[in-house]
């Protein structure tokens, strides 16, 4: 299956396009012929521990080396491109070790000045990368006595010091309490919308990528279950969703006569979309005399199409 | 004065204050192979201990002190004597043999320092996602231990010729480009054997101390075993050549064209052949393992 997650009228290029992406760890299949486009904006990569979504990280940044299929990244192969591609991508991984010894300002600069910036630039990109993440004032402590919640606010920054192009955020709320984690995932949105850096976030919060990406990608088994934009995504397939205070059956046997297509669950009717549905629905309800409590278009949240793909 | 982070421009009477805040970066970049010396010179004042506390500035001080104590004597007894020393306060063989346990006190309790907590703390896998392979990676690990283990071979011994030389006890002008060669040749080829045999034991594990206690037993044990061996059991002096201090020891020796005091190790009967090809097989032994060592390490995590 090839999916996307570019809006469909998209003209711009993807920034990752996997096709037939193959990755195996001796008998275990990492990746099982991963198709998918991401498209520029934040991208939420979901899936469950072991699902893939690492070892497909690594692949984008050409650390490792893919069994079959084809991998571009920033319109370039980063199997044979992996210098200069990684030279344009920012990295925070999801662990929190990082030189307890070092300043944070001293690790971004120095972390700048691997990516290429020159040393007074890489300076100047540290200390303004530490003031947006909200560490301005802390730059100069050492980050071994800084707590998981401003690690995550190091790797940020020094992930987005060298002002790269794709910048990939492996499970950046973990370890964060709720308020943290909403501060995080505000400061992910406007690097992405205001700074224009792709961003992929891999994540098993639903909430999170809910909230903040545009398009999303599932991964289940080394396999894409899903990709598309949030958009699309909630706009679910098409027809009407009916809530009524009482005598739902009688309501959906009055449809169903009338020529509709009726499903029931959990006390909620679901219409296939058809002409005149919203009408008919309309008269049955006021020939019943009940009360109307929901009428809206069939969405689905990610949690269904995520539930659905684990399934 | 408005922080960082916001955006605008505020306009007084007289003056106008610009807070461009956090911006794209259009500026020029670096090429891709200032990375390995951006690393290099980061590892290098790492393991002296610059810009960390004092405690980390405490061995390699010690070992520089150690390293540089004889030059500064010596050239300190050479210009008091005002000229009416005999012969040279210090031979070079001899230096460079009394530098080893400099040499041996950082490669054990230093050099780790390099290796070991980059995979301890996953700056590896951060530096490995930017532009630089594990080829370069090394390399760069490499240049800075190489870096700092010449100041401690080279450097006193070129301080001491340059001393000598201004106090005049230093060789007449034909005897100048073969002893300056020689001086050369014995500090890279011993700075490389003790970056080899340091890098090649950190490769093993992420703990410092772990590097350090088998980087001492492989400085001890070969020696005592190899020497034992060639005096009790009559076993070949060739048996030396697995001790790494009697290799690096011997070939200082053979460079100055000097004998050591007293009976020496088992490998002073040793063809000079046979030292050059232990040195280069510890030399490239030991960088073979780290090759291997980090093609295997997995630095993404």
């Amino acid at each position: 299956m090839s999916a996307s997650s570019l809006p469909q009228s998209s003209p711009q290029p993807p920034i990752v396009s996997a096709r037939g992406v193959v990755k195996r760890y001796g008998q275990t299949v990492a990746l099982a012929g991963l198709d998918v486009d991401i498209g520029p904006g934040i991208t939420g990569l979901l899936g469950s521990n072991g699902a893939g979504k690492t070892t497909f990280l690594s692949l984008m940044l050409g650390l490792r080396t893919r069994d079959a299929g084809e991998l571009t990244v920033l319109g370039e192969d980063p199997s044979t491109a992996g210098l200069r591609i990684r030279a344009r991508i920012g990295y925070a991984p999801e662990h929190h070790d990082l030189p307890a010894e070092l300043s944070a300002a001293d690790l971004v600069r120095h972390l700048g000045e691997m990516h290429l910036l020159p040393p007074r630039a890489a300076m100047q990109r540290a200390n303004d990368a530490l003031w947006l993440v909200g560490l301005g004032e802390e730059r100069f402590r050492h980050v071994g006595t800084m707590s998981t919640g401003q690690r995550q606010r190091v790797k940020l920054a020094a992930a987005i010091s060298h002002d790269p192009d794709l910048v990939l955020l492996d499970e950046p709320t973990d370890g964060l309490d709720p308020v943290q984690r909403t501060e995080m995932l505000a400061l992910i949105r406007r690097i992405g919308s205001e700074f224009g850096m792709h961003i992929v976030v891999s994540s098993h919060h639903l909430e999170e990528v809910e909230r903040i990406c545009d398009a999303v990608v599932i991964v289940e088994g080394g396999e894409l279950r899903h990709a598309g934009t949030m958009a699309d995504l909630q706009q679910g397939p098409e027809g009407l969703v009916v809530e009524v205070d009482e005598r739902t059956e009688e309501l959906a046997k009055i449809l169903r006569e009338r020529g509709f297509e009726v499903a029931m669950s959990d006390g909620v009717l679901l219409l296939r979309a058809a002409d005149g549905v919203n009408d008919a629905v309309r008269d049955a309800v006021a020939d019943l005399g009940i009360g109307l409590r929901r009428l809206g278009p069939r969405g689905r949240t990610l949690e269904d199409l995520y539930l659905g793909a684990g399934s | 004065m408005s922080s960082p982070g916001t955006q605008g421009t505020q306009t007084t009477q007289d003056s106008r204050l610009f807070d461009l805040g956090y911006r794209r970066y259009d500026g020029p970049r670096t090429e891709p192979i200032s990375g390995i010396a951006t690393l290099a010179v980061f590892t290098a004042k790492r393991v002296l201990g610059l810009g960390r506390g004092g405690r980390h500035k405490v061995l390699p001080a010690i070992t520089l002190v150690i390293a540089y104590a004889p030059a500064l004597i010596s050239v300190a007894v050479a210009a008091l004597a005002d000229g009416t020393l005999e012969e040279d306060f210090i031979s070079y063989g001899d230096y460079m043999f009394f530098i080893a346990s400099a040499l041996a006190l950082f490669s054990a309790l230093v050099a780790p320092e390099a290796l070991c907590p980059d995979r301890r703390t996953g700056m590896l896998g951060l530096y490995l996602a930017g532009p630089l392979d594990r080829n370069r990676y090394l390399v760069a690990k490499w240049g800075g231990v190489l870096a700092v283990m010449l100041a401690i071979t080279l450097g006193p011994l070129l301080f001491m010729f340059a001393a000598y030389v201004v106090a005049g006890y230093g060789p007449t002008a034909g005897e100048t480009p073969g002893l300056l060669l020689r001086i050369l040749a014995a500090g890279v080829l011993t700075a490389l054997l003790y970056t080899s045999l340091s890098l090649a034991v950190s490769s093993f594990t992420t703990r410092r101390a772990a590097a350090a206690v088998a980087i001492i037993l492989l400085l001890f044990i070969p020696p005592i075993v190899s020497e034992s061996a060639v005096e009790s059991a009559d076993a070949p002096p060739e048996l030396g050549l697995i001790a790494f201090p009697f290799v690096a020891g011997e070939l200082s020796f053979r460079i100055f064209g000097e004998m050591p005091e007293g009976d020496g190790p088992p490998v002073t009967e040793v063809s000079t052949g046979l030292i050059s090809a232990a040195v280069a097989g510890f030399i490239v032994g030991g960088l073979f393992v780290c090759w291997i060592r980090y093609r295997r390490i997995e630095g993404f995590r």
